[in-house]
């Protein structure tokens, strides 16, 4: 019975210390990559000033530091700021790219390609410092650029503007464009056949997009620390920097609350995926 | 079949027609805001980051114009420079070779385990990118020291006397860094696996050819560009990152990432700041190029 339940590949290709090997093998991995994961979980339940194993008393009085401090509330409300606007430029940006890289003859549209793509590829450490060296002292109207919140959501952008890019360009190759000559036959003009046809079909594209370009800047803080002042630093910058001077359980718990907004919007990509599926299936 | 491809070859033409004059305005005004970004926002900091590597830094001042190859000299020529130069390139080269081991074990094991636990395997691999960097720093950062978890469990466990820690040294900022890239490179491989029919394998059984050998001889063979392509995307990773390598390692570990911020942040060096990441993004690239050539050779030998 055990036998039929192993794949056929796998009976075939070893006898049985392959296998324990194996099984050893994936359990390492599975505890390697949830040690960092669970020490965090756990700590942030950590009743001490300190840390330290074991850990003695259990209470949630490091949330209650995280919310009654000012500090850091304040740069959690920038972090999402930041990867809210990061989400609207890189999305509308990246989809109105791969459109036209879809719809259009464009000369030179490999060249074109890599330049867009190019910014994925480089280190934030990079892509930082020639920011803050080009708009170190630009200001428009008075209003100073550097450490603005705006620039930081261009700077997330660099790298979330590609990845929406290269989701909804191979969304979009899966466009039948029958429907759309359908549209135009039907006398729909191009931005409304944008807007009616293609947009509900990509929909899932785009909320995926969307919701990685979210992450990405919600996580990002190489960039930010470069371009960030005190009133614009967001969280993972703020975390760094007080890693710098001494570890608390209140990191633990800053953590926990980014990954739980990076969750929040896994599950949300999950239940537009099983609304459309099961939308379409009907 | 006729009919067929006469659709095909008329359809990009009479598609595109609507849309606007075959390459008119429309497409560049769709293009405008991504090279907006692209080029404002990346293209002009680079071209800043060139000439700033050529200005010259006298008396603490941030930078003054000026055009000197003087950072350029002093990056290959002064020990403290080079040296990070070699530490970033033998970390990377480790950590990238290990990570790439790790994944392809990991990604093979995947591909061959019965569907209903890939899932849960590609959502668990999933973690360590949906996490911040500085969060998984953290996490290393409770479980190496004399007082983490790592220590109490060895002493809890009998395995040593002591209390010991890792903390600080090359081999906590080697495991962050493995941890952080092995997605990229499980997810690499494990396409390439998906692209491999499993009945090669029972073939390869059936001619009585034990595992090693399958392995060596249908396996690696279908995997090689795979590995090329993961071994690059780690090696670029981690020369261009810098914090996990700082705040995980030891305070002697100065990799090109670390240099430019402490040039930039803490000296107020910034043309050697710049100098210094010219050359960063020029490794980069070249590893990019080097990998292309070896892809695209590796495709005209089997073709």
């Amino acid at each position: 019975m055990r036998e039929a339940i192993m794949p056929v590949a796998l009976r075939n290709l070893e006898p049985l210390l392959l296998r324990v090997l194996a099984a050893a093998f994936m359990l390492f991995i599975i505890v390697f990559i949830a040690i960092p994961i669970v020490i965090n979980l756990t700590m942030s339940f950590s009743d001490a000033a300190m840390i330290r194993f074991p850990i003695t008393g259990w209470s949630m009085r490091w949330y209650r530091d995280f919310f009654g401090s000012e500090q850091w509330t304040a740069a959690l409300v920038n972090s999402i700021v930041i990867a809210l606007g990061t989400t609207v430029i890189s999305t509308s940006a990246g989809i109105l790219a791969a459109w036209a890289f879809e719809r259009f003859p464009i000369p030179f549209k490999d060249g074109w390609y890599v330049i867009i793509m190019m910014p994925l590829f480089m280190p934030g450490v990079v892509l930082g410092l020639g920011m803050a060296i080009a708009f170190g002292g630009t200001s428009i109207g008075g209003y100073s650029i550097y450490g603005s919140r705006e620039l930081v959501m261009i700077a997330h952008s660099l790298w979330a503007m590609p990845l929406v890019f290269m989701l909804m360009e191979a969304t979009f190759r899966t466009i039948d464009h029958r429907i759309l000559e359908a549209s135009y036959d039907l006398g729909g003009r191009p931005v409304r056949t944008f807007f009616e046809i293609v947009m509900p079909m990509v929909s899932t594209g785009i909320v995926s997009s969307a919701l990685f370009a979210f992450v990405i800047s919600l996580n990002e803080f190489v960039m930010a620390l470069f371009l960030t002042d005190r009133d614009t630093q967001t969280l993972p910058v703020l975390m760094w920097l007080s890693l710098r001077s001494a570890g608390t359980p209140r990191l633990a718990v800053a953590s926990v609350i980014l990954a739980l907004a990076v969750f929040a919007c896994l599950t949300l990509i999950m239940v537009w995926y099983v609304r459309e599926l099961t939308k379409t299936s009907r | 079949m006729n009919v067929a491809t006469v659709d095909d070859k008329l359809e990009p033409a009479a598609s595109s027609a609507p849309d606007g004059r075959r390459g008119g305005l429309a497409p560049w005004l769709l293009l405008a805001p991504a090279l907006v970004i692209v080029l404002i926002f990346f293209g002009i900091p680079t071209l800043y980051m060139v000439r700033m590597s050529f200005n010259l830094h006298v008396d603490q001042r941030l930078y003054v114009p000026g055009f000197t190859f003087e950072h350029y000299v002093d990056l290959f020529s002064n020990p403290l420079f080079t040296n990070a130069i070699w530490t970033t390139v033998q970390l990377s080269l480790v950590a990238s070779v290990f990570t790439v081991l790790l994944g392809y074990s990991f990604a093979l094991l995947v591909w061959l385990q019965p569907t209903r636990w890939r899932l849960a395997f590609i959502g668990l691999a999933l973690c360590p990118l949906l996490i911040s960097e500085i969060s998984i720093i953290f996490g290393w950062w409770m479980f190496f020291p004399r007082n983490g978890l790592l220590s109490y469990a060895l002493v809890n466990s009998g395995l040593v006397a002591d209390k010991v820690s890792l903390m600080y040294t090359e081999f906590a900022a080697f495991v962050g860094l493995v941890y952080l890239t092995l997605p990229y490179s499980f997810f690499i491989l494990l396409s390439i696996f998906d692209g491999i029919d499993k009945q090669l394998l029972e073939a390869s059984a059936d001619l009585a050819a034990p595992p090693v050998t399958t392995f060596r001889e249908i396996l690696l063979p279908l995997t090689r560009t795979g590995l090329l392509v993961a071994f690059a995307q780690c090696f670029i990773w981690v020369m261009g990152t810098y914090a996990t390598p700082s705040a995980l390692g030891p305070d002697t570990l100065w990799t090109m990432g670390y240099l430019i911020q402490e040039q930039m942040l803490g000296k107020h060096n910034w043309p050697m700041a710049a100098a210094f990441s010219m050359v960063l993004v020029t490794g980069v690239c070249c590893v990019m190029i080097l990998t292309r050539s070896l892809m695209s050779k590796r495709a005209a030998f089997h073709a």
